[in-house]
């Protein structure tokens, strides 16, 4: 015999129980606690719905004991109640509502301040549902997709038909298991031979798998047992069907009170919920429900009428009815309500797409198996079936449990009324009422009938809207396919592994920040030769016959002055004259251009160039070579004679300017030279085919160990490029930065007729310069990002900053105000004094990157 | 469970006038000619043929637009192949795109990043840019349950 444990104690499981009905059995009638009160919750619903039988299996809390499967070995543990659910002692919270009256916690606690914080730690002690389990590390659920024309929610009558009808791909996604709910024989054997009609029809059918929500398109997740399946789908139907309408009265949230197919549901598993059971039905499935109580050995008595109220102490013990013959009591140990029914309408309810429509009883609660059939085929030829109500509306009593989720009763929501909260939306959120586990599965319709009751104006007495997840994902669900590092790697990535390099995240691509010593790696640089792995710039080219055109519009520099095998440094400004980029265009032999970027602004250049190209209608074309081309610069005083151990080219400077150009072939692989000055020394950016990366990195490093070269990494290039004075956007710059506050105006070449950004920068000069950007000298090492001080008053901070050997001493760049129209000289840093420099501070004059 | 191939396809790009791509003649040698935008194709071969499927394409473009540019991009490019009778709902553990009928294609998010994908018998190729070559790899292994085969 398969056993489980509750709390502890081992129970027996029968073929095909649920937990809920195996603890049922075994006695169990207590299964949580509420919220508030600490009152005792039973099995209510018997299908899922409700949230009163959630407990703990195997660690993982939230489980709905009614529809889950009873396994051999399961460990399951009840979630509230302290020392335990049966004996609660916090149940005295349930003699204590005028201490805890609605919306108490917007009102007490507040004063003095530090008792809030206390207060609410008491409160999430006393209050929650479950505890998450410890762990450390959590596996994102795996995630597919599926484009469908038609998807069907719900397995049932209507929606088999539906889905057996539908033409092209059609999926189904049903919660359960195939006719596991339904009990009635009929319905049953209509599902069988629909589910039947669908496979053949060709539809996938997805068991186990919960639709949480409908997004826009309509989008629609569903969780499956171990997959999370992300659907897009032409046309949603929704056949989630109904069930009983919850009844509001005086003791209606004791143990033993159910909804009728829950409980016939549960006595169809052979367990008898009650000695003597009263089933009180406006519906026409009072008998059906009789029948099912009666095979499971319960003495059962159908009413119909009004309840009252039930009484009990730890469970239900009797019954005031109001029938059509007068009040009647009955003593009973199960009270079964089918009062009304109540569509299962969130799902439909959260998307307004007409593409998103309603099958079976969701539409047309309490219809007839045939007539759930008929609408489930008229939804799949297009017809939407107008919602019928669900009658009768909620009756609610003088008193009783509206959101059994959130403890809330009739008398919180006359509370809360008479304090000014009258909309069925206010009071919601006042009284939390449909904001717990079951997410107003059971008491929406109730919050409106009240508000209805109340006389509240119009559009304040609607249903609170219905928003998705339906249901509570887990943290390992709710990551699945969505918090994605999507990393680029340059081809010489293994390399880098292999020198031991640290690779940093730098914007998407992933780049050495250092191989071991980054002062070593600049001494590199400065003293004897270096490599560094640049394929991560954006490469452009650019041609046709309005190319030149389309660049001398979009950058402020003077393209006719770039002649072929010159390069020039570049600025890209938007329309208001701010800096977006920066790069180099070089214009090569064939009246093509060759354009590079920042790193990271590749993807935003390419799309600022088409957008142009197609505004302005222009000739030109554009290839994004960004991944196509690796790039490597070889810098240092004896760049040249690396490449020249390498290469038979010219490597002149008449055969390479500076800033320039050249087609040259090192260690066999043909490589567009640029002559370049980013970190101050001689250099050669060697753009290449990537696929030969690796061969040119390794001939660059092996005819290096010469000169003792070394690769530089981010950290080193940081150094190089400060003591250089030159700006990282973003880290330096912000989003308003024009030229002239960079001290670029030498970029701009205002001469030209018109360009991107000219008539901002032309207004913007008519004014005073308020804020630049400036080199900066310290007696001491400073923090990036520090304030910079004149008199005590902050006039600015620092972007960048760093010891440097090359210049001796701490330097930094950093944003400066204007005070009183004059950009101060010396400011502080704190305890350091920081002076305003001119910029370069190194090689002022560029004769090494021109040697 | 699928194959997971990286595949060795040769990529040469054409970028030209609409009108002119719009008559373009595209080569043969078992090529593929992908309309990736109206102002781009990449025409998609075996290695083999990749320096004649170049040719015809320049000279057949030339033609129509003398400034078109061709370029051999195929370092650019990264393929990887899922094979197999499952491969289309491997495929849909990476992506919502529908998968292409063989001999057609499709562009859009795969593995959260922008490809191209190939219909194929029994097979989807995803085309991407050669720094997300690692990252579909994994993606496949990971999600899709690739057992990856080595040439």
């Amino acid at each position: 015999m398969a056993t489980l444990r509750l709390d502890g104690r081992r129970i027996e499981v029968q073929d095909g129980d649920t937990i809920g009905a195996a603890a049922f059995r075994a006695g169990v009638r207590t299964f949580s606690r509420s919220l508030k009160s600490h009152r005792r919750r039973g099995l209510y619903c018997g299908t899922g719905d409700c949230a009163n039988c959630l407990v703990t299996v195997d660690g993982m809390p939230g489980a709905r004991a009614c529809v889950t499967e009873a396994r051999d070995g399961m460990r399951v543990t009840r979630e509230t109640g302290w020392p335990s659910a049966d004996r609660d002692t916090l149940a005295i919270m349930d003699r204590m509502h005028w201490a805890t009256p609605v919306g108490f916690y917007y009102k007490v606690f507040s004063r003095p301040r530090w008792l809030w914080p206390l207060a609410e730690r008491v409160i999430r002690r006393a209050t929650g549902t479950g505890t998450l389990p410890p762990t450390e590390h959590v596996t994102a659920t795996p995630t597919r997709f599926l484009r469908v024309d038609t998807l069907v929610i719900g397995g049932g009558v209507a929606g088999l038909a539906a889905a057996a009808a539908a033409t092209g791909r059609v999926a189904v996604a049903e919660g359960g298991s195939i006719g596991a709910a339904a009990i009635d024989p009929e319905a049953r054997a209509a599902i069988d031979r629909l589910a039947v009609q669908a496979r053949v029809a060709g539809v996938e059918i997805l068991e186990r798998h919960a639709a949480i929500g409908i997004y826009e398109g309509p989008s629609v997740p569903l969780l499956g047992p171990d997959e999370l399946v992300e659907v897009e789908a032409s046309r949603v139907i929704v056949a989630t069907g109904a069930i009983e309408a919850h009844g509001v009265f005086p003791g209606n949230d004791l143990p033993g009170i159910w909804l009728g197919r829950g409980a016939a549901r549960v006595a169809a598993a052979g367990v008898k919920i009650g000695d003597r059971a009263i089933v009180v039905a406006n519906t026409d499935a009072g008998e059906r429900i009789g029948a099912a109580l009666r095979a499971a050995g319960a003495h059962v008595t159908v009413v119909t009428g009004r309840v009252l109220e039930a009484r009990g102490r730890t469970q239900v013990s009797s019954v005031t009815v109001l029938t059509p013959q007068g009040r009647r009591a009955y003593a009973c140990d199960a009270l079964v309500l089918s009062l009304g029914w109540a569509p299962r309408d969130s799902l439909l309810r959260m998307s307004p797409d007409p593409e998103v429509v309603g099958a079976g009883e969701v539409v047309l609660p309490g219809c007839s198996l045939t007539a759930a059939e008929d609408s489930g085929r008229a939804a799949a030829r297009g017809e939407s079936v107008e919602a019928r109500l669900a009658e009768p509306w909620p009756v609610l009593e003088h008193e009783g449990y509206v959101c059994v989720c959130e403890d809330v009763r009739v008398h919180d929501l006359e509370a809360a009324w008479e304090e000014g909260w009258t909309s069925s939306e206010i009071l919601k959120r006042y009284t939390t009422a449909t904001m717990g586990p079951c997410q107003a599965a059971l008491c929406s319709r109730h919050l409106a009938a009240f508000t209805q009751e109340k006389g509240a104006v119009p559009g304040a007495t609607g249903r609170t809207t219905a928003r998705p997840p339906l249901r509570a994902p887990r943290l390992e669900e709710l990551i699945g396919g969505v918090h994605e590092q999507a990393e680029r790697r340059t081809a010489l990535h293994e390399r880098h592994h292999a020198l031991g390099a640290r690779m940093d995240h730098s914007g998407l691509w992933l780049r050495p920040g250092t191989y071991g010593e980054f002062r070593e790696e600049i001494r590199a640089v400065r003293q004897r030769v270096s490599v560094m792995d640049v394929s991560t710039l954006g490469k452009f080219l650019v041609g046709g016959r309005d190319a030149r055109a389309l660049l001398d519009w979009t950058f402020p520099l003077d393209v006719a002055s770039v002649a072929p095998g010159r390069a020039r440094y570049l600025l890209a400004l938007d329309e208001a004259g701010y800096v977006m980029d920066d790069g180099l265009l070089a214009a090569l032999r064939d009246g093509t251009f060759f354009l590079t970027s920042t790193s990271g602004g590749a993807d935003r250049m390419e799309a600022w160039l088409r957008n142009w190209i197609d505004r302005l209608d222009l000739h030109a074309h554009l290839v994004n070579q960004t991944a196509q081309l690796g790039a490597i610069n070889v810098a240092g005083p004896h760049a040249r004679d690396l490449l020249a151990a390498l290469s038979g080219d010219d490597l002149s400077r008449e055969a390479i300017p500076y800033p320039g150009h050249g087609e040259i072939e090192v260690a066999g692989v043909p490589c567009r030279a640029l002559a370049v000055g980013f970190v101050g020394e001689l250099s050669y950016e060697l753009h290449h085919p990537r696929g030969r990366s690796v061969e040119l990195w390794d001939a660059l490093l092996d005819a290096g160990r010469r000169w003792d070269i070394r690769p530089h990494g981010l950290d080193a290039l940081d150094v190089l490029r400060l003591e250089k004075g030159h700006v990282y956007l973003a880290q330096d710059t912000m989003p308003d930065d024009h030229p002239t506050k960079l001290g670029l105006d030498w970029a701009v070449a205002m001469r030209k007729p018109d360009f991107v950004g000219k008539r901002a920068l032309e207004r913007m000069a008519q004014l005073p310069l308020e804020r630049s950007l400036v080199g900066l000298r310290f007696d001491g090492s400073p923090q990036r990002g520090h304030p910079l001080t004149v008199d005590g008053a902050i006039v600015g901070r620092i972007t960048s900053c760093t010891e440097s050997e090359a210049v001796g001493g701490s330097i930094g760049l950093g944003w400066v105000r204007a005070v009183d129209g004059v950009f101060p000289a010396q400011l502080r840093a704190g305890e350091l004094t920081a002076t305003v420099v001119p910029t370069p501070f190194y090689d002022p004059g560029g004769e090494r990157l021109r040697a | 469970m699928p194959e997971l191939r990286g595949g060795q396809l040769a990529v040469i790009l054409c970028a030209a006038d609409a009108e002119a791509l719009d008559a373009l003649v595209a080569p043969g040698h078992g090529a593929r000619t992908l309309r990736t935008c109206s102002d781009e194709v990449l025409v998609v071969a075996a290695p083999d043929v990749a320096d004649t499927v170049a040719r015809e394409v320049r000279d057949r473009i030339a033609a129509l637009d003398p400034d078109a540019l061709v370029l051999d991009v195929t370092d650019g490019w990264s393929a990887w192949s899922l094979i197999g009778a499952d491969a289309a709902h491997a495929f849909s553990y990476l992506s919502a795109l529908p998968v292409p009928d063989p001999g057609g294609f499709t562009q859009g998010d795969v593995a959260r990043i922008g490809a191209t994908v190939l219909g194929g018998d029994d097979a989807v190729t995803i085309l991407v840019p050669a720094y997300w070559r690692q990252h579909v790899r994994e993606r496949a292994i990971r999600d899709a349950n690739a057992i990856e085969v080595r040439p």
